[in-house]
């Protein structure tokens, strides 16, 4: 009954010494932790933010002594080695450091807000504009000519002459 | 000192109160000689203001450190140049400077103007007061720099405390430009008070006549000026400091710089509506109003804390103050308009949509939208966590996405509206003025894509840009050739002949230019390559056409700080070209580590390096490596502006008529005096 669990613990035994030396050899060509980052992970770096609170995109904190960045790069750089989908490391991100980490308001819930605004808002000054813009132009057109009051007698002699003339 | 400072303070505090209410008083029971006496303490806030300043100046330069403030901002290694702008490093200081600013324009405007509109300056001297008070207000009671370091004893006496060193300046506050970026941006925001101040007077005075407009263009235009220089250089500050490779962040406070900008902006060009066809009054009066309160919105987000930013001061309670200030003055405002609305009546209206006006106005709306944009954007967190109760960022992805495709579509308008005529302009005139500039920027556009050009928003900038110079430079070529051709003289002494004969139009057309190059500059950021590696000496990185071998790494030190420094030589293209010598400092006053940018500039590219620190796991030291093309056209951009602004702001030259001498036959010998004279050309606007 014993050799059996020998032979368990020596199988894993050599596939331990076997994972390791393999480990080892391969350290060399894994990356470094901060490495020069994969135009992915730079992609998906400009959608989070450093949460240090220097308001900086991840990708371009650079504090010196600040705590996140660094950390945040790494784990970044290994979901993407792990090829997860973008939306799936955004979500780790949030899960992991809260919804301040997306460095643009959700398309969700209130925060539809955020990109609803100031799209709607200029549309309806742009109607309200175009909208006084047609008055302004209406009451020119109905605006009297200048200069004082014509009498109806005057019109009308100004008619007869004019008439007379073309008459002529 | 401490208490000639503080008491120098609290005159001014008094000659404020005493100019508002005199000045009220004044007006109600129009007794002249109360308004000047009003007017006299306006102006003498100034000097005990400036005596005020003065004092905590010489505690900096003599390293007192029984004061409060000079202990938290300075210490003895500190440059006698950064002791100077310790002044507005921190809350007390910086809001002293601001009375003191505001001081200068109170008193340059009442001084200017002091036997010229009697029935006008009375209502800019209130108000003006009014606006002093409020800062004098914080200065003495809520924010005071004059606190001594000590605590009371058992019997009520004061124990002075002097620290034998300082806790020294913010190492990023210790960079050339920080001395003269706060003052340029502090500039601006004061400087809009005096518009302010006689737009609301010539409402509340219902001021005949559009005198008070051509006033308030004149004081937009110093403080608009001073507003694009302390932004500029504070773009250039964060460039070439905070080591991220950018310049404009999107960051709360950069927004709150932006806000009044753009408001003022705008005004400067709708009154040209006003000015020319009497219309817009109540738009340009709101305008004004609007560019005074975010100016003071704008020091609400730097000073209360209600938005996190690096560039902001400590949190502090002082945020209630502005809130309550901001909410007077638009009561204020609100009442003025209503009560006097009638007085605001339009005299003309819009003829065609396709004229100078309506450019002006879709100009006006462009604007507008871009500030809410911006407005909204900064603001939405805190909006998000009182509707939500969950806090989200608002990061520098959604500004680009809102704001780039309005600011393209203002930079089309920048090359359209000019060479529309006022009330109307036909189709043939259109034509005529758009054909050529259209073609020049398509081709370009063409030419920039077959060349590798994919980025559709930089792709449109690039054509905009080109139909814009080549629009204006049309303008300047039609109006100079007709002078050359008249007076017999070369093209270009024909341009300068133009260009101040009506400077403002000229000018205008100059500043339109100098965006036209930042919105270039800033376009280039779609092309930008950045290169981090931990590099050993006899590494190499490659970025662009450019190689970098680290030669080595080593320590400097001086009695402010002490340094890691990598010194790397640049090659391109195989070429030695430069040695640079990115560092990291330690402060040793105030224990911070910042870093020192090494940049390589030319007008096509900079090569811009930064020594970021050891990595923590291999020990090396990481050299970060950006290549940003065209930056350099920002900051020569923004000379152009300010070049144009100064322009704009210089009187037209009048056209000298001098008579030939004419012999007179009837008199004998007689022969007339050939006495020149001088004809004043009205300057045509516009």
């Amino acid at each position: 009954m014993i050799r059996p669990i020998l032979r368990k613990g020596a199988a894993f035994l050599w596939l331990s010494a076997v994972l390791l030396v393999a480990a080892i050899l391969l350290l060399p060509f894994l990356p470094s932790a901060r490495a020069q980052q994969s135009d992915r992970a730079k992609e998906i770096g400009q959608k989070l933010m450093c949460v240090c609170g220097c308001n900086q995109i991840l990708t371009a904190c650079n504090h010196i002594g600040c705590k996140y960045s660094h950390t945040m790069l790494q784990e970044l750089d290994q979901l993407v080695t792990r090829n997860e989908s973008d939306d799936l490391i955004l979500q780790a991100f949030v899960q992991e450091y809260g919804p301040t980490v997306l460095a643009e308001p959700p398309t969700k819930g209130f925060d539809w807000a955020a990109w609803i605004v100031p799209i709607a808002v200029p549309i309806i000054a742009l109607f309200l504009v175009w909208e006084v813009v047609r008055r302004w132009r209406h009451r020119a057109s109905l605006a009297p000519a200048g200069g004082p009051p014509i009498s109806p007698e005057l019109l009308a002699r100004a008619h007869r002459e004019a008439e007379k003339d073309s008459d002529d | 000192m401490d208490i000639f400072g503080s008491f120098s303070l609290l005159l001014a505090f008094l000659a404020a109160v005493y100019a508002f209410v005199a000045g009220i008083i004044g007006i109600v029971t129009r007794r002249t000689s109360l308004t000047k006496s009003a007017r006299n303490a306006g102006m003498a806030v100034f000097g005990l203001v400036t005596l005020a300043v003065a004092s905590l100046e010489y505690f900096f330069f003599t390293d007192n450190f029984t004061m409060a403030y000079v202990a938290e901002h300075s210490n003895h290694a500190l440059p006698l140049f950064y002791k100077f702008a310790a002044l507005w490093s921190g809350q007390e200081g910086s809001l002293l400077f601001w009375s003191w600013l505001l001081s200068i324009y109170a008193f340059s405007a009442l001084f200017l103007n002091r036997k010229k509109h009697p029935e006008l300056m009375p209502y800019v001297g209130v108000t003006l007061a009014g606006v002093q008070t409020f800062f004098l207000t914080l200065n003495n009671f809520v924010a005071t720099p004059f606190s001594v370091m000590g605590s009371a004893g058992a019997n009520g006496v004061l124990h002075v405390a002097r620290l034998s060193e300082g806790n020294g300046l913010n190492p990023l506050l210790q960079y050339p430009e920080m001395v003269i970026h706060p003052p340029m941006l502090y500039l601006g925001y004061t400087g809009f008070t005096i518009p302010f101040a006689f737009a609301l007077a010539a409402l509340l005075g219902r001021y005949p006549g559009e005198k008070w407009i051509h006033i308030t263009r004149r004081w937009t235009m110093v403080a608009w000026c001073f507003q694009t220089v302390g932004i500029l250089l504070g773009a250039h500050w964060a460039y070439a400091v905070l080591g991220w490779g950018g310049y404009w962040a999107w960051d709360p406070v950069e927004n709150a710089s932006l806000l009044p900008w753009i408001t003022g902006t705008a005004f400067l060009h709708s009154v040209m509506m006003q000015e020319k066809r009497g219309m817009m009054k109540v738009w340009n009066v709101w305008l004004v109003f609007v560019t005074f309160m975010l100016s003071i919105l704008g020091t609400l987000l730097t000073r209360s804390g209600v938005i996190s930013s690096v560039h902001a001061f400590a949190q502090s309670g002082i945020g209630t103050w502005f809130v309550s200030f901001l909410a007077i003055i638009l009561a204020v405002c609100l009442w003025a308009w209503w009560k006097n609305r009638d007085y605001l009546r339009s005299d003309n209206q819009l003829d065609s949509l396709v004229s100078r006006e309506s450019s002006f106005l879709f100009n006006n709306l462009v604007l507008l939208a871009a500030c809410f944009a911006v407005l909204w954007g900064t603001l939405f967190p805190v909006l998000s966590e009182w509707f939500t109760r969950s806090k989200i960022s608002v990061g520098p992805p959604f500004f680009n996405k809102v704001n780039v495709p309005i600011a393209l579509f203002l930079l089309l308008l920048t090359g359209v509206g000019p060479l529309l005529a006022w009330r109307k302009t036909s189709i043939d005139a259109l034509r005529r003025n758009f054909a050529w500039p259209l073609a020049g920027g398509i081709v370009c556009g063409i030419f920039a894509f077959i060349f590798g050009f994919r980025d559709i928003y930089a792709l449109i900038c690039l054509i905009l840009s080109v139909f814009v110079t080549l629009t204006i430079l049309a303008e300047f070529y039609r109006g100079a050739r007709v002078i050359a051709a008249r007076d017999h003289t070369n093209l270009l002494s024909a341009v300068g002949d133009l260009t101040m004969r009506n400077t403002r139009r000229y000018g205008g057309y100059v500043i339109h230019l100098g965006m036209v190059l930042i919105f270039v500059g800033i376009a280039g950021s779609a092309f930008n390559k950045d290169v981090q590696m931990d590099m050993a000496p006899g590494q190499s990185l490659s970025i662009g056409s450019y190689t970098i071998l680290c030669q080595n790494f080593d320590e400097v030190a001086n009695e402010n700080y002490q340094s890691e420094r990598a010194t790397l030589e640049v090659f391109r293209n195989g070429h030695s070209q430069m040695m640079l010598y990115p560092q990291r400092r330690f402060y040793l006053a105030s224990q911070v580590t910042e870093t020192m940018v090494a940049v390589q500039s030319s007008p096509l590219r900079d090569l811009y390096v930064v020594y970021a620190g050891r990595n923590p796991d291999t020990g090396k030291p990481v050299i970060h490596a950006y290549l940003n093309p065209l930056v350099k056209w920002i900051w020569f951009g923004g000379i152009v502006v300010v070049l144009g602004t100064g322009l704009a702001m210089m009187p037209n030259r009048r056209a000298a008529i001098v008579l030939k001498p004419v012999q007179e036959k009837a008199w004998g010998n007689a022969i007339g005096s050939p006495s020149p004279v001088v004809a004043p050309r009205s300057g045509s606007h516009d």
